[in-house]
């Protein structure tokens, strides 16, 4: 279980610092971080995703300079709320997944703002919500997706050859 | 399993508050620096990860570009090239007429300006087709000039074009003289497509290479003082009664474009016409 969390983080971690630039469309770069950890608390439950979202969000807070501890915090919530919810979504459906993810980023985004604005987070929230979380969140729906079709899609190849 | 999980979300959620404080109360060395023993390795070598992912990325996004780039400079280049051959063009052809224009207005005969518009350069027939005919008054014997020299002469007159005889078709034959020497002869076409001129050997000792050949004017059809050619080579025959010069033609018969067709009646002496020109 630890090196699968190691791995699945890391490679968030890498896809994010690798891929993240590369996939930036209009200035709106998706959060694969965030992607990687509900897809990994959905699979594995609330422990793994809130162990997953800690050190992914640690590792985010660390890479862009921020206050440390503050996306560790909120992704560790999101990892954890959906791995305990895990059983009882129905989200092998596309129509799903989408609004799913957006209303996890955006929730995210929320737990986020509210979370720096106890330590005097400066920015309006209409501005946050309008410029970086909302479009963030159409994108991580929309990219999250992607990555279900293709990791189901992979699964499905792999139990057919064996 | 749940409790473990609670546990666990608890010290999470405690640990991360912790962070901020301590960061918000002026300990951020203390946090970051706990952390930066953890972080810096696995942020090293992720940047050294995204370095060559993107250094992959952008040298295939170079490629590309340049790829692209390339393909459009060499349809830039090449479209350039194509402009600046049609500026040649241009200028050359506006160079000639300019030429063309001097000559018919230094003219003392009438003359018309004709352009080519055929060729015939087999061994048999030599000849031009010029875009001037019989709606044009030009006449069968129709002097043919340029810049340079003599043409030939005008042999076939149809409605809209006029078939020229060049000083080079076998069947050519042109009254002319030497200028240096006053040596007179006739100028042949041959059928390699050189010239020769003819003359009297009697009369041919001064004949040297490089002696300017003109039009005598003699018969009236050609007007007197027209370069032909210069003398290239001399066969000295002996005894015989004629001897051969060669001529390098005044006129490079397969580059010409525009031509001036000589309508006008007179004799006159064109020499000084074309004295510019080496003659």
């Amino acid at each position: 279980m630890r090196t699968l969390v190691v791995v699945a983080v890391f490679g968030g971690g890498i896809a994010h610092a690798t891929l993240g630039p590369a996939l930036r469309i209009a200035d709106v770069a998706p959060d694969i971080p965030l992607i990687v950890v509900v897809l990994l608390a959905l699979r594995r439950g609330p422990e793994f995703g809130c162990a997953a979202g800690f050190i992914a969000g640690l590792l985010q807070d660390a890479a862009s300079g921020g206050l440390l501890g503050v996306q560790a915090f909120t992704k560790a919530l999101i990892g954890f709320g959906i791995g305990a919810l895990g059983g009882r979504l129905r989200v092998s459906q596309p129509l799903v997944q989408v609004p799913g993810l957006v209303l996890l980023t955006i929730a995210e985004g929320l737990a986020r703002f509210a979370l720096l604005k106890l330590f005097h987070f400066p920015a309006p929230f209409l501005a946050v919500m309008t410029y970086v979380v909302l479009p963030q969140a159409l994108y991580n729906g929309f990219l999250g997706a992607a990555l279900v079709l293709a990791l189901t899609w992979s699964e499905s190849m792999r139990e057919r050859t064996t | 399993m749940k409790i473990r999980a609670i546990v666990l979300l608890g010290t999470v959620a405690v640990a991360c508050l912790l962070l901020l404080t301590l960061q918000m109360r002026g300990y951020t060395a203390v946090a970051t620096d706990a952390l930066a023993v953890v972080t810096t390795p696995i942020q090293s070598t992720l940047a050294r990860i995204n370095r060559s992912a993107v250094g992959v990325w952008s040298t295939y996004r170079d490629w590309k570009n340049v790829r692209a780039e390339n393909r459009r400079l060499r349809d830039e280049a090449q479209q350039l090239r194509v402009e600046a051959l049609q500026v040649t063009e241009t200028i050359e052809e506006n160079r000639r007429l300019r030429r063309l224009l001097a000559l018919k207005a230094a003219m003392p005969l009438e003359t018309l300006s004709g352009e080519i518009i055929a060729r015939e350069w087999g061994g048999w027939v030599r000849s031009l087709t010029v875009n001037r005919g019989r709606s044009d008054h030009v006449s069968r014997m129709t002097a043919v000039i340029a810049p340079d020299g003599l043409i030939g002469r005008v042999v076939d007159v149809r409605p809209g074009a006029s078939v020229v005889q060049v000083l080079i078709d076998p069947a050519s034959t042109v009254g002319a003289h030497a200028v240096r020497s006053r040596t007179a002869g006739i100028v042949e076409g041959e059928p390699r497509g050189t010239m020769r001129f003819k003359y009297m050997a009697r009369d041919g000792a001064g004949l040297e290479v490089g002696d300017l050949v003109v039009t005598s004017g003699s018969g009236g059809l050609f007007p007197r003082g027209i370069p032909i050619g210069r003398v290239r080579a001399i066969d000295d025959r002996g005894s015989a009664l004629f001897h051969y010069a060669q001529l390098a033609p005044a006129v490079d018969f397969a580059r010409i474009d525009e031509v001036l067709l000589i309508v006008g009646e007179g004799a006159h002496d064109l020499a000084a016409l074309f004295e510019g020109n080496g003659g």
